[in-house]
């Protein structure tokens, strides 16, 4: 079997069209496990993910290759895993070979991750700081979060130096910036648009009164 | 005169004291594609089309395309210093410039930022780059002219403000030139003028600021130039911004004047940033909307109603053709938008025939409209005149033997095209316009050799300005050629006839 072949470069961003389609299938996912009371789905995703296809990278090369048909993979999910999982998952992976779609499931997997959490009522919310928090400080921001937002907050904390001081707190799109970096930003700003009266007389004293 | 330290560094200290920083709260995205002026993000979930973006390094950007999953946006700056996985914040306006005043006399690139190295612009007003053009109850007829200066123009292809009248030509034909004596004619009429540089040569650029500046006319004038070495992003935006400039005084009862030169390059500038977001390309590669592009633009050239103000917008836009093709995509396109069009022609150039506007085929829809009486009067007749004159020369280069009445007029119209003749950056009062053309049409000039047509004009201008000046300041005044003026016009035209038969 040759090498997949690479469409887009390790360093690029998701793209954004396979999430929204990942998304999709995730939420199926799960809301099908719901209808036919399986309680697993998630578990058995996410065993299927770590421990198959993490451990066994040439099964997954074998699963997402183009040069592998439809048909051949069905049949391989079919003898060497369906006897080991419920039908229900069998079934799932099956659909996912049958649309093409097979190659999606890590992500499908993150989704199903976030969406759980969704439902559990929390939400993931990323922290920059310019130093570690504190664990005083952590439980007072998990705490004023909590307050404002209306659901349980899952703090993703990373360290910025070059912040200075304060936070940026980001919940989904929407960013909340009270750093000191910016702040003395929009600090200078102000500064030189007040002062620009008196920038410009300054300059005016070397240019002719009448103009040039 | 003291420097003001003290001051400065009063204001700075009462600044840091009040200052209260507030948690800022933005929409944000990531950017995951970027280069050749456009970015891809992800995110911004709630950005406005058109919206103004941010990206680090305060480069800005404007929201172009809202896809499904994905935003493209046109990074108005350098788009080197953007990289993948940077951040992108949205800011909830819409792309503003800076307007008023304080903009006149200046050289700014197309976000308002002064390019000139004359320090900052001190203005606090602002207004949207796009903006809605005024409706059919906010307009009112065009009447009023707008002196160009040119004889040719003024006489056959009159333009009125608030009219879109459109210069084209091939390159090298003077397309730039008519426009810029338009504005050079309006000084001390109280029109404001705008002139947007649009994918030019930086050394153009420089050289018609130059040209506004020896002859006093920057005063009244705001430069806008995007040259054809800035982002395509800017190119695309810069009428639309000196359009904006232009409403700001427009909206507060004053005239003005718009020259966007050119919009084949804006549209080349549209079409890149088109084809690069991967819109669906049309005829000549053209995305589906530049017609929209060009009318929206040209459709805010308007005469206001008096409720609104009664400022007006007059609007130049000039076209570059290749070859004379004025069935191109483009030039049909601005051609059924704008209100008539002056068609300037390389032959008549070389010919030496400057401005080189061909008569024949320019037109103002307007018409006499835009005229004033006087003109109106001697300049009825001028363009059927000059159709037959042209008519017959054409018959007479057989060489076939000619009646004297033949051949009178083909002298006269040998004359009138030398009269018709102006050269660069000298744009005439209209009443000195009337004098000379009511010369050449009576037959004034019949008796003078062709070569020195052009140099007894100016002896006549001289003589009627020292001898007869009170005439001329009636036909300024009256603006109509009355009994009485043309009876005085008459009596100064005979002694100045008889002045050169006596030389």
């Amino acid at each position: 079997m040759s090498e997949h072949i690479k469409t887009r470069p390790d360093h690029v961003l998701e793209d954004p069209g396979a999430k929204a389609v990942a998304s999709l299938y995730a939420r199926s996912y799960l809301s099908a496990a719901r209808e036919n009371g399986f309680d697993g789905a998630d578990e058995e995703l996410t065993s299927f993910v770590d421990d198959v296809l993490a451990n066994h990278p040439e099964f997954r090369e074998l699963l997402v290759s183009d040069f592998v048909s439809r048909d051949a993979k069905l049949g391989v999910v079919e003898r060497s895993l369906a006897p080991h999982c419920s039908e229900f998952f069998a079934n799932f992976l099956k659909v996912l070979v049958r649309h093409g779609r097979i190659g999606l499931i890590e992500q499908i997997r993150s989704v199903v991750t976030l969406v759980r959490e969704e439902l559990a009522g929390q939400q993931r919310v990323q922290v920059r700081s310019a130093k570690p928090l504190s664990d005083h400080s952590r439980g007072q921001v998990w705490e004023q979060l909590k307050n404002k937002l209306g659901f349980d907050p899952i703090l993703q904390e990373s360290v910025d130096e070059s912040l200075i001081g304060g936070l940026i707190i980001q919940v989904g799109d929407t960013v909340y910036d009270s750093s000191l970096r910016t702040r003395l930003k929009s600090l200078a700003g102000r500064l030189t648009e007040r002062t620009l009266n008196e920038i410009q007389s300054g300059r005016d004293r070397f240019s002719h009164p009448e103009g040039d | 005169m003291k420097f003001k330290a003290d001051e400065i560094a009063s204001v700075i200290q009462k600044e840091i004291e009040d200052f209260r920083g507030q948690i800022q709260t933005a929409e944000v995205g990531r950017v995951i594609e970027v280069g050749d002026g456009i970015a891809r993000c992800t995110g911004l979930s709630t950005a406005m089309a058109g919206e103004m973006l941010e990206f680090p390094n305060g480069i800005r950007g404007l929201a172009f395309n809202l896809e499904e999953n994905s935003v493209g946006v046109v990074i108005l700056g350098d788009y080197l210093k953007i990289t993948e996985g940077d951040e992108v914040k949205s800011t909830g306006a819409l792309l503003s410039v800076p307007v008023g005043d304080a903009m006149l006399g200046r050289v700014v690139d197309p976000l308002g930022n002064p390019m000139d190295g004359k320090g900052p612009i001190m203005t606090t007003e602002t207004r949207p780059v796009e903006h809605e053009a005024v409706g059919v109850a906010g307009r009112q007829p065009v009447k009023v002219p707008l002196q160009t200066g040119i004889k040719a123009v003024d006489a056959m292809t009159p333009i009125g403000r608030g009219q879109r009248e459109l210069i084209i030509g091939d390159r090298k034909t003077g397309k730039t030139a008519v426009a810029l004596d338009t504005i050079l004619n309006q000084k001390g009429t109280g029109v404001k003028c705008v002139y947007v540089a649009c994918g030019q040569r930086s050394a153009s650029i420089a050289g018609v600021v130059e040209v506004l500046r020896e002859h006093g006319a920057l005063d009244y004038t705001i430069v806008v130039a995007s040259s054809s070495a800035d982002p395509a992003p800017l190119q695309y935006i810069a009428p639309y911004s000196g359009a904006a400039m232009a409403e700001h005084f427009m909206y507060n009862g004053q005239d003005t004047l718009v020259v966007y030169d050119d919009l084949s390059k804006q549209a080349i500038a549209y079409r890149q940033l088109s084809l690069l977001m991967r819109r669906p390309p049309g005829r000549e590669a053209f995305p589906g909307d530049v017609f929209y592009c060009h009318s929206r633009l040209l459709e805010r050239a308007v005469k206001l109603s008096d409720e609104l103000g009664g400022g007006s917008m007059t609007a130049l836009p000039i076209i570059e053709t290749l070859e004379g093709e004025v069935s191109a995509y483009i030039p049909t396109n601005v051609i059924s938008i704008t209100d008539g069009q002056i068609y300037l022609e390389p032959d008549l150039f070389w010919k030496g025939i400057r401005p080189a506007i061909n008569v024949g085929i320019s037109v103002s829809r307007v018409g006499g409209n835009a005229q004033t009486k006087g003109m109106k009067k001697i300049a009825g007749s001028l363009r059927l005149d000059l159709a037959a004159f042209r008519e017959l020369e054409a018959f007479a280069q057989l060489g076939t033997e000619l009646d004297k009445a033949t051949q009178q007029q083909l002298d006269r119209g040998y004359r009138m095209v030398e009269l018709l003749k102006q050269p660069q950056y000298q744009p005439l009062h209209v009443a000195d316009q009337v004098i000379v053309i009511y010369a050449g049409a009576r037959g004034y000039f019949d008796k003078v050799p062709v070569n020195e047509v052009q140099e007894t004009e100016k002896e006549l201008l001289s003589f009627i300005e020292s001898e007869h000046s009170e005439m001329r300041d009636q036909l300024i005044e009256q603006a109509e050629l009355t009994a009485d003026v043309e009876a005085g016009l008459k009596t100064a035209l005979e002694a100045f006839r008889a002045r050169m038969a006596s030389k």
